[in-house]
């Protein structure tokens, strides 16, 4: 019999294997606060979105109070999905199937035929079931448990690690969200997000603006810190150089990219420009969504348009591909980081398959991150991490 | 608290922080440390002798019990009031006065931890319970977020002022303050948020304005007259649940409830654990009752205001004259206002715990 195949410390199995996908979402991604979305996606009575956390669907709704609420998506009668996606309800949630409808507090008001149908039924017993919701760090959040507590026993000590980025008032560029589906497991789409050693190898045409030399990283509990400074080069004449207007609020000192990675899967891309996020929720064993969002500082698009002119011949010179070839063909010639990560990513899944994958060695410090990831993911799954 | 025991303490500083109201700062020596240990939002209990009968009056304690200050109270002049104006008048450093200690319900305590929005809604000397609450958040709730909708006659009424401002200032991204004043000066250029009063209009737009940052919300109210009803009814108008609305009326006009007399009734009452039969006359408070045998209970103002009389009620039935100091729930579950409670049934059972 051959050995068990290893990716580190996890079996492969973990990455390509039905039963270890449907354990994660039970014991990792059901157990946790869960990315909802930006505080600006709620922003008046009525408003919802609905969003899969774990096993749940949950949707958020803000009520004339101005506070949100969380429930499961789930019709007290029959089970029906409420919700969909999206979207902005008057002052009821009426269920598509029967027609069961909740106000805003989840409490059923309404029963079509109730008299004849339903002649012993109590109403009181059968509101919507709550889950909780708290706004952190310009994003909603939610979480499966309506007794899940404060949001900040999960984040309060990796707070003061992140970016000085005062995310509430920075506004969202709409037109570099992205949605991208990589064929390749969560966990590997995690990894490469965390992996500091291929910095300056895969990505050393497209983020050496960076000094991976000078990078700073760890976890507080499951989340993944990281920092690292701009390059000497590009720092030199940083107003001249940064393509979009620089953020104020950080301290010239301390200039870089702060790039956290959430357990479980919400990365952060912090630096001196821009806010961003990089959302990783699981499809499949493998296959994986990502989903990323940008922010930016409050200013006219005018000021943009200088900044982009004064840096361009700057970004002309610096930019190259990874090799040269045809970018509409080839990832690694497109000149852009996150199509190389996603190249590489999916070629490691493709080799989970073959009888002869095998990890050969791993660097000492930067790829200790990784190994440490799939500790956290481990003692999730065997029960000895506390979630919260 | 069973005991009503009075401490002399040593008035260090009296001042006036307006023209219309006295701050006084008392000395509590180590040894009473832990008797005058108070939660934000707490009262203490005054006893003077004027014009040879003894009065007593609650104040609530306006400095922040985590924010190292001394325990002090903020007392504005009340028109005939005869305490108020004997403190405003009289008192200076140096005094001894007889406090008892602090006590009541309407509390906020902050827990480090915890990521809240707390809305405060106050008017005139209303603020003094929230302005301790809110230092408290800014102080011990690193994660909350505070914001305080104040009502004032004028300007020159406005305690707390510049206390409010440099608040705001140290702690811009989760302090909001802002002020609505019936009368506007055209003299001065303070400007108000608003004019008008603390009405359903300035409430709604206060929290469309200023939306709740942190989800768990909770809203604090104190002010005089039907404040408390009124800003009640406002937020649960816009849903707010009841059980994050907390309020307490504190120095406005009490309005008692005379309609029912109150029958003769077989009282037990369990007192720091002794079980005593009382004999409650018609008409007769279970208070009065209990001192009239010499028992020993606590309360204080005597008016169904600062809650030190509550107790709860095992058997049979009251009715209650007045019960600002007692929130909905809490009456629920059976807490009553010794000093505001008739007998409805013949036998009633109490305990105080
Ligand atoms: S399942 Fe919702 S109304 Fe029937
Ligand atoms: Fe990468």
């Amino acid at each position: 019999m051959s050995p068990i195949r290893m990716m580190h410390l996890l079996p492969v199995e973990a990455y390509t294997s039905q039963e270890w996908f449907e354990r994660e979402q039970e014991l990792i991604f059901s157990k946790v606060w869960h990315y909802a979305g930006f505080a600006e996606d709620i922003v008046e009575p009525g408003q919802y979105i609905s969003v899969q956390a774990g096993l749940n669907n949950i949707f958020i709704v803000m009520g004339r109070d101005r506070r949100l609420r969380a429930f499961h998506n789930i019709c007290r009668h029959r089970g029906t999905q409420l919700l969909r996606a999206v979207g902005k309800s008057q002052k009821a949630i009426t269920c598509p199937y029967h027609d069961w409808t909740y106000d805003l507090e989840g409490n059923l008001i309404s029963v079509p035929e109730e008299d004849r149908e339903f002649p012993d039924l109590d109403k009181s017993c059968l509101g919507l079931k709550p889950a909780s919701v708290d706004r952190w760090r310009g994003m909603l959040w939610v979480h499966p448990d309506p007794n899940a507590g404060s949001i900040m026993e999960w984040f309060g000590e990796i707070e003061p690690e992140l970016g000085p980025h005062q995310v509430d008032k920075l506004v969202e560029y709409p037109q570099v969200r992205t949605t991208t589906e990589i064929k390749a497991n969560w966990k590997i789409v995690v990894e490469n997000y965390i992996d500091v050693y291929h910095l300056s190898h895969l990505h050393s045409g497209t983020l050496h603006m960076y000094d991976h030399a000078k990078a700073k990283f760890g976890f507080v509990g499951p989340h993944y810190v990281f920092w690292e400074p701009l390059s000497q080069w590009y720092r030199e004449d940083i107003e001249k150089n940064v393509m979009m207007p620089l953020l104020d609020e950080i301290p010239r000192n301390k200039i870089g990219a702060w790039v956290p990675m959430l357990f479980p899967g919400l990365g952060l891309a912090e630096n001196e420009s821009s806010w961003s996020i990089y959302y990783v929720m699981p499809l499949a064993p493998d296959s994986t969504r990502v989903e990323t969002r940008t922010k930016v500082k409050n200013v006219s698009s005018w000021e943009f348009a200088m900044q982009s002119w004064r840096s361009g011949s700057f970004w002309t010179r610096n930019t190259s591909a990874k090799y040269e070839g045809d970018a509409k063909t080839d990832s690694l010639a497109t000149g852009d980081f996150m199509a190389e990560d996603v190249y590489v990513c999916e070629q490691q899944q493709k080799s989970l398959q073959s009888p002869y994958f095998e990890i050969g060695a791993t660097a000492v410090s930067g790829e200790s991150p990784v190994k440490e990831h799939q500790q956290i993911v481990l003692a999730f799954i065997e029960g000895n991490q506390q979630a919260k | 608290m069973t005991t009503q025991t009075f401490h002399a303490l040593r008035v260090l500083d009296a001042y006036n922080p307006i023209a219309t109201a006295k701050t006084v700062v008392f000395d509590v020596p180590n040894i009473l440390k832990d008797t005058f240990r108070w939660r934000a939002g707490q009262h203490i209990t005054l006893r003077f002798e004027l014009n040879g009968e003894e009065v007593r009056r609650s104040y609530t304690v306006s400095s922040s019990p985590v924010s190292g200050e001394k325990l002090c109270i903020t007392v504005k002049r009340v028109l005939g009031g005869l305490v108020s104006n004997y403190i405003n008048n009289n008192v200076r450093a140096g005094d001894e006065i007889e406090i008892m200690s602090p006590f009541g319900g309407f509390c906020l305590d902050p827990d480090g931890k915890k990521r809240r929005t707390h809305y405060f809604f106050g008017a005139g000397s209303g603020i003094t319970p929230l302005f301790s609450m809110l230092q408290s958040v800014l102080l011990a709730e690193p994660y909350s977020y505070a914001y305080l909708l104040y009502g004032n006659t004028s300007e020159n009424s406005i305690i707390f002022q510049q206390t409010l401002a440099d608040l705001v200032e140290q702690y811009p991204e989760r302090c909001v303050v802002r002020h609505v004043l019936s009368n506007r000066s055209v003299l001065t250029s303070f400007r108000p948020w608003r004019t008008g009063r603390i009405d359903t209009d300035a409430i709604w737009s206060f929290i469309e304005e200023h939306p709740p940052y942190a989800h768990d919300a909770q809203y604090y109210v104190c002010g005089p007259g039907n404040m408390n009803t009124s800003v009640k009814s406002a937020l649960q108008d816009i849903d707010v649940p009841v059980t994050r609305i907390h309020s307490e009326n504190f120095g406005g006009v009490v309005e008692m409830d005379n309609s029912f007399e109150g029958i003769a009734a077989k009282t037990t009452v369990i007192l720091d654990g002794q079980s005593h039969e009382v004999h409650v006359a018609r008409g007769q408070t279970l208070l009065q009752a209990m001192i009239a045998v010499d028992l020993n209970p606590p309360y204080s103002c005597q008016s169904g205001i600062c809650g030190a009389c509550r107790t709860k009620l095992m058997a049979g039935e009251v009715h209650m004259r007045a019960r600002m100091a007692l929130e909905d729930t809490e009456i629920e579950q059976g807490e009553i206002l010794s000093c505001q409670s008739v007998a409805k049934t013949d036998k009633i059972a109490v305990v105080f715990d």
